[in-house]
């Protein structure tokens, strides 16, 4: 239970198209991760799974059944939401309950189900506080167990550690992965994390401009991007792009580059240490911006020249038209 | 030298001047009291026009309701202590406005009473209503919200003169019941429908202001609350009840609260539109105590302050409720 098929979803807010044509299939259990830059739909195309909003055309199926007319609370889905949306004026036992009795319920299996998923939380010191008297971590557990109870056939995350430090995003991101793996559930989770994406997903979708770029496993992505903006986009810091005469372009990662003598010659805009390694912003005599990222504490003074090396088979070709070659 | 700086030079000059005349005087003013004494100065100006237009008034007409007779000034009026207190408070029953020795003031105080919980209650309801559905996407949203705000602007003297002119019995309410084929009702000359239009008029009145404060608090409820609520499936009324409701509160206390000292201090567009009556059925606290002190043959200004003093009390407490309320929203 859980799998979620999109059948050529189109959504327009106005003569603008948001959503095109986009095809995808989730199978069940899988955790997903929609990423991308800034209004590149992410966000809308989960809100058009959860049903809170309607594709202009297309079809959204779940388990085989076509749910795009089907309002959200029957879908079977729960949501997480960037925000939280946690009822300020309720505790976290009855923020976690509300859902549960618009069921009808009996209390002691809402009850139950709240001890248990506190339990796996570990929220049960919480459950007779208020939102507002918990920290943003707590806030984020509790909004994951209010979804947790209802039992969905499958959970949507909208950026839900956006809020978060970047110390306790890294816990929380553990937390999320390992809750994935207990849960066994569908999840697609929204972020414009490339790290987040990265280390959660079993499969990314890369969106840009309403359109899927690629959908593959994030190494595939990393190491076989489908077109030059997946491989700008995918990895940190990004990928460089050098022209070659006959209009191709080559890629090749800043961690894939080296100091040697005989390579391409470059001249030092400024060094970024890192403390294990550092981070070299320079330019070509071309003009065309370098990145390298070379392992040591180095410090190239600026209008220094460095020559740099990298392994054949760490080059990324692409045509005029973006495609990998 | 430029002209716009010769001239922008001369207009400045007698503002520099000033400046630096007052400097001498308020340097050493604060030399000698320090910053307490430089802030107790820049309100002076505030404290001084409150003092004399609410102050000392009150305190005068504290004075007065001690003091008996006609005469204008204080010290023409013979003392009469807490004569006039002793009369209006004298009740055999204060629920029947007739044990009272003052009957006419009980019949204001229950009229007055009557009229506040009608009006508070209907006022708050309609505005809330009208709230709920202007933060509706409604087509025209900012024209509705303009008209249901524009007889807030109208002088209350404006709002009863158009509702004479509606309900009187040859108006213009009549006038389309005649037409539609019905009995013409005498609006303001019937006890119970003139009390009707006086609470209505009010309503009518007032509750574009009390609609934006809602609108207001409706507008700040995440977007988010309602979309978590529809993906548990929530039915509209059990939104509205658990989540629209108790996040509005704050501000329907300080709706309720507000038009209940407005309400209590009715006065001028009821009295335009009925002039207290037919007989006393529409005549408020704030009436009487005008027609007491100004308007009867047989003035009686030391009564009429004493009457004002009992509903100061009332507005008083009523202002105390209303500024903890605030206070403990802005706490939140």
């Amino acid at each position: 239970m859980g799998a979620i098929t999109l059948e050529n979803i189109v959504k327009s807010f106005g003569a603008v198209e948001v959503i095109r044509d986009v095809s995808l299939d989730i199978p069940e259990g899988e955790l997903v991760v929609f990423v991308g830059p800034s209004g590149c739909g992410k966000s809308t195309l989960l809100r058009l799974i959860s049903g809170l909003d309607q594709p202009t055309s297309g079809h959204i199926l779940i388990d085989g059944k076509d749910v795009t007319r089907v309002s959200a609370a029957d879908r079977g889905l729960a949501m997480v939401f960037q925000s939280y949306a946690l009822y300020p004026h309720m505790s976290v036992r009855q923020n976690m309950a509300f859902g549960l009795e618009n069921t009808r319920m009996p209390k002691a299996e809402i009850a139950s189900r709240i001890e248990e998923a506190a339990r796996m939380l570990e929220i049960g010191p919480l459950l007779d506080r208020r939102p507002g008297q918990l920290s943003g971590g707590q806030r984020q557990r509790v909004a994951i167990g209010r979804a947790i109870v209802r039992e969905p056939t499958a959970f949507l995350l909208d950026e839900p550690l956006s809020n978060l430090d970047a110390e306790l995003r890294g816990t929380m991101r553990a937390e999320l992965a390992a809750l994935h793996g207990r849960l066994g559930k569908t999840m697609i989770y929204v972020t414009h994390d490339q790290i987040e994406a990265m280390t959660m997903a079993d499969r990314i979708v890369v969106l840009r401009a309403g359109v899927v770029e690629q959908v593959d496993t994030p190494l595939n992505l990393f190491n076989k991007p489908a077109n030059r903006f997946v491989a700008g986009f995918i990895g940190a810091p990004r990928m460089n792009f050098i022209e070659a005469e006959d209009g191709r372009v080559m890629g090749v990662r800043p961690q894939h580059l080296r100091l040697a003598d005989g390579g391409l010659a470059v001249t030092v805009d400024m060094a970024e240490n890192l403390g294990a390694e550092t981070l070299i912003h320079a330019r070509t005599d071309k003009d065309q911006p370098i990145l390298a990222l070379l392992p040591g504490q180095l410090t190239p003074t600026r209008g220094e020249n460095l020559s740099l090396v990298h392994d054949p088979a760490d080059e990324h070709w692409f045509g005029a038209d973006g495609l990998r070659l | 030298m430029r002209p716009a700086t010769s001239a922008g030079a001369v207009v400045t000059a007698p503002l520099r001047w000033l400046a630096r005349a007052t400097d001498v005087p308020l340097s050493a003013w604060q030399r000698l009291t320090g910053q307490r004494g430089m802030i107790a100065l820049f309100l002076l100006p505030n404290m001084a026009i409150f003092g004399i237009f609410v102050l000392v008034p009150l305190v005068i007409n504290l004075l007065y309701s001690t003091t008996g007779g006609t005469e204008f000034f204080l010290s023409d009026r013979p003392q009469v202590g807490a004569d006039h207190y002793a009369r209006l408070l004298d009740c055999g029953n204060y629920l029947d406005p007739n044990s009272c020795r003052d009957d006419m003031f009980w019949i204001a105080v229950s009229n007055t009473a009557r009229f506040v919980f009608f009006q508070v209650a209907v006022m708050t309801l309609a505005a809330l209503i009208t709230a709920l559905i202007l933060n509706r996407a409604l087509p025209g949203k900012g024209f509705w919200r303009a008209v249901f705000f524009f007889p807030v602007l109208l002088s209350p003297v404006v709002v009863g003169l158009i509702w004479k002119w509606i309900l009187q019995r040859q108006g213009l309410a009549n006038l389309f019941m005649v037409e539609l084929g019905l009995e013409p009702v005498n609006w303001l000359t019937d006890r119970l429908w003139a009390f009707v239009a006086a609470v209505g008029v009010s309503v009518w009145a007032h509750m574009g202001f009390y609609t934006l404060i809602l609108l207001a608090g409706l507008q700040a409820i995440p977007r988010d609350l309602y979309e978590a609520a529809e993906m548990d499936g929530t039915r509209p009324f059990r939104v509205f009840w658990r989540i629209t409701l108790p996040l509005l509160m704050p501000n329907l206390l300080v709706v309720i609260v507000l038009s209940l000292i407005r309400a209590v201090q009715i006065f001028d567009e009821a009295y335009v539109l009925t002039g207290g009556g037919p007989g006393t059925s529409t005549m408020f606290m704030t009436q009487y105590i005008y027609e007491v002190g100004f308007a009867n043959l047989l003035r009686n200004p030391g009564l009429a302050a004493a009457a004002s003093i009992l509903m100061a009390c009332v507005l008083i407490v009523l202002t105390l409720l209303q500024l903890y309320l605030s206070r403990r929203s802005g706490a939140k």
